[in-house]
């Protein structure tokens, strides 16, 4: 057997795919919840013009408390997605 | 259990018992990442996205986003179809450096970090060295 040191060096992180996936979806998903929001209370009179955009790739999606909503599901979504995906792609490759 | 398996399928994993459990946690906390995988990795998620962010306003025919601006950083880079494969290969590359980059940040980190723990050790123990001769 490798000594403790040997081991520690040669062994390799593997992540948690699924874990990966709901960590990232609910950062994206809040990301996403908080920015819409912040500009629903500062206001104005062109209400997140550019974030609005966002409903060409989400439909359904606004710059709304309700759109808040539908848009931390869709980037929920996308964040399981690029987890699930990013932890499979590593885990793929490190193991080999 | 992602470090137990890797252990196992290297033969190494026939420590029985708790100093077995006690091993494993400790190669769990200090093991490094992949540089070379997470790179891919990230390369291949941002690659995608940059893809799909790309082929939404192709197909609109519209490019709303001023995706286009993109170009500035990423040469040949266009909101058109050939665009689509462009900013994949772009994003693909972007990604493989940020991926790499971390992986390499956050290994240089730790070692770092085990250095001083380390160094602190064997200062404590040799610290009263003197008042043994």
């Amino acid at each position: 057997m490798e000594p403790e040191e040997q081991q520690i060096e040669h062994a390799v992180i593997l992540l948690n795919e699924k874990l990966l996936g709901v960590v990232l979806g609910i950062l994206f998903g809040t990301g996403l919840f908080l920015v819409t929001n912040f500009l629903v209370l500062k206001g104005g009179r062109h209400v997140g013009a550019h974030l609005g955009l966002l409903s060409n790739f989400f439909p359904g999606y606004r710059v709304t408390f309700l759109g808040s909503i539908i848009g931390f599901f869709y980037m929920f979504v996308v964040g399981m997605i690029v987890g699930v995906v990013l932890g499979a792609v590593y885990n793929k490759i490190a193991k080999a | 259990m992602a470090v137990e398996e890797k252990l196992a399928s290297e033969g190494r994993g026939t420590m029985p018992g708790k100093e077995q459990l006690a091993r494993n946690d400790l190669l769990r906390a200090f093991a490094p990442l992949h540089r070379t995988a997470m790179g891919i990795a990230w390369g291949v998620v941002c690659g995608a996205l940059l893809a799909m962010a790309t082929l939404v306003p192709v197909l609109k025919g519209n490019d709303f986003l001023s995706l286009g601006l993109l170009g500035q950083f990423f040469w040949g880079y266009r909101v058109s179809w050939p665009g689509v494969l462009i900013g994949l290969l772009w994003g693909f590359g972007v990604g493989f450096a940020l991926g790499y980059g971390f992986a390499f940040v956050r290994n240089a980190a730790v070692w770092l970090w085990l250095t001083v723990v380390r160094s602190r050790a064997e200062m404590d123990q040799y610290s009263d060295l003197l008042d043994h001769l």
